[in-house]
């Protein structure tokens, strides 16, 4: 069985990828491959590693509150690629009333402070099987 | 497994003399990744470059954190630079048992510079010699006394020793002990030994120097065709073993322990069978 491949990526300015790492770890144990590229990636940085390393996903972890911009960003660069079978989801200290514009934006999740792992596992498996489909 | 695209792709062809597969090993916190980074920094401002950066999976969920990426962030912008993290996805020699198939692939979209970055290697990790043209064993200051560079194992396989960190104390004294055991290396080229403090860039261009030398000596005395014969034979066998295994792998433990070589169902005779007839037949090919 082909592992999920997952791109684990911090846009933006902000330093802090406790979270991030967190996340990335949850999903490397149940068995998939994450790619972690770092702090402080552009937009167009971010959407390139996700072509070259021919990920499933994107989680994008955002603590700056500028995920309004950034995570639009992503979609829409990845679509402008032809690369939107690469899906998004998002995390980070995310006001509640910023989340239904970012997933009509494209992103399929947004994951806020407390969520449990598992939840975010379960996601990533169940989007990747149905992106099978 | 995509057993037909790796069919495809084995008919990409591989003995490119105008490529240079460069390979980088040794331990875990060396600087493979930070050193690899200044090399194709420095590569891409004339050739295209591409990075095949090789991290451990886990042997319990087969899961994997692939950080190589980090370090070469700058370059990720670069149009240059094609940069691939992979999993060694339970291969122990150090790198996966698709790369040559990978390298194929990318050797075939114009890449001039491959460099593929082993896991941290310990003292057998040497399949990556099977592999590239030219491979390149990065050492550290301090690691441990003058006989670890006698032993047999990834000492042997340097084309180039690299001491990185060279900054650190002790760095002289391993110089000293890596001049000695690469004096006596194979088909009269000499290994040299090159110094590099990577995270300052430091060293990289004479380093880069000594990996043209090889390259041109291999040209020169014919054995760059030679390698890559090579490199083609570890693809069929790690291609070959790794799909047993993995297909292995999903038969429960029980089910295999009794059906080994029983009367019933021999699985060991029949195996070692298909693997004569392939053999065999192939005798008869040629």
């Amino acid at each position: 069985m082909v592992p999920i491949r997952v791109l684990v990526a911090k846009p933006g300015l902000d330093g802090h990828d406790r979270g991030a790492k967190v996340v990335a770890r949850a999903l490397r144990d149940a068995g998939m491959e994450v790619i972690y590229t770092g702090l402080r990636q552009s937009p167009e940085q971010i959407v390139r590693a996700a072509i070259q390393e021919d990920v499933d996903m994107v989680g994008l972890s955002c603590l700056s509150g500028a995920h309004n911009s950034l995570f639009p960003k992503v979609v829409q660069l990845l679509k402008e690629a032809g690369a939107e079978d690469i899906q998004v989801f998002g995390g980070g200290v995310i006001p509640e009333s910023d989340i239904p514009g970012l997933l009509e934006a494209g992103v399929r999740a947004v994951f806020t402070p407390g969520t449990p792992l598992e939840e975010i596992v379960n996601f990533v498996r169940e989007s990747v099987k149905k992106g099978d489909a | 497994m995509d057993t037909e695209a790796l069919v495809q792709l084995a008919r990409c062809p591989l003995d490119n003399p105008n490529v240079h597969v460069i390979g980088v090993t040794g331990p875990p916190g060396g600087g493979k990744s930070t050193l690899c980074g200044q090399l194709v920094q420095n590569l891409a401002r004339e050739h295209k470059v591409a990075a095949l950066l090789v991290d451990p999976s886990s042997p319990y969920s087969g899961g994997a954190i692939l950080g190589d990426r980090i370090r070469m962030s700058a370059l990720s912008a670069n149009p240059n630079v094609y940069i691939r993290s992979l999993s060694n996805r339970g291969n122990t020699g150090g790198v996966n048992s698709t790369v040559v198939s990978i390298i194929r692939a990318v050797m075939n979209c114009g890449f001039e510079y491959i460099i593929v970055e082993t896991v941290g290697a310990g003292q057998s990790e040497v399949k990556i010699a099977s592999i590239a043209d030219t491979t390149l064993v990065v050492a550290v200051p301090n690691l441990g006394d003058d006989i670890q560079a006698f032993k047999s194992g990834i000492m042997e396989i340097a084309d180039i020793f690299v001491i990185n960190k060279a900054d650190l104390p002790g760095a002289d004294v391993l110089f000293a002990a890596l001049r000695e055991s690469a004096v006596r290396h194979k088909d009269g080229w000499l290994t040299p030994v090159c110094q590099t403090v990577a995270v300052e860039g430091r060293g990289i261009d004479s380093l880069l120097d000594y990996i043209r030398a090889h390259g041109d000596w291999l040209r020169r005395q014919g054995r760059l065709t030679e390698k890559r014969k090579q490199a083609a034979k570890f693809e069929i066998l790690e291609l070959s073993s790794y799909y047993l295994q993995s297909h292995l792998d999903q038969v429960p433990a029980d089910v295999l322990a009794a059906n080994l070589a029983n009367k019933d169902f021999n699985m060991l005779q029949r195996l070692l069978d298909a693997y004569r007839e392939i053999v065999n037949s192939l005798s008869e090919v040629n």
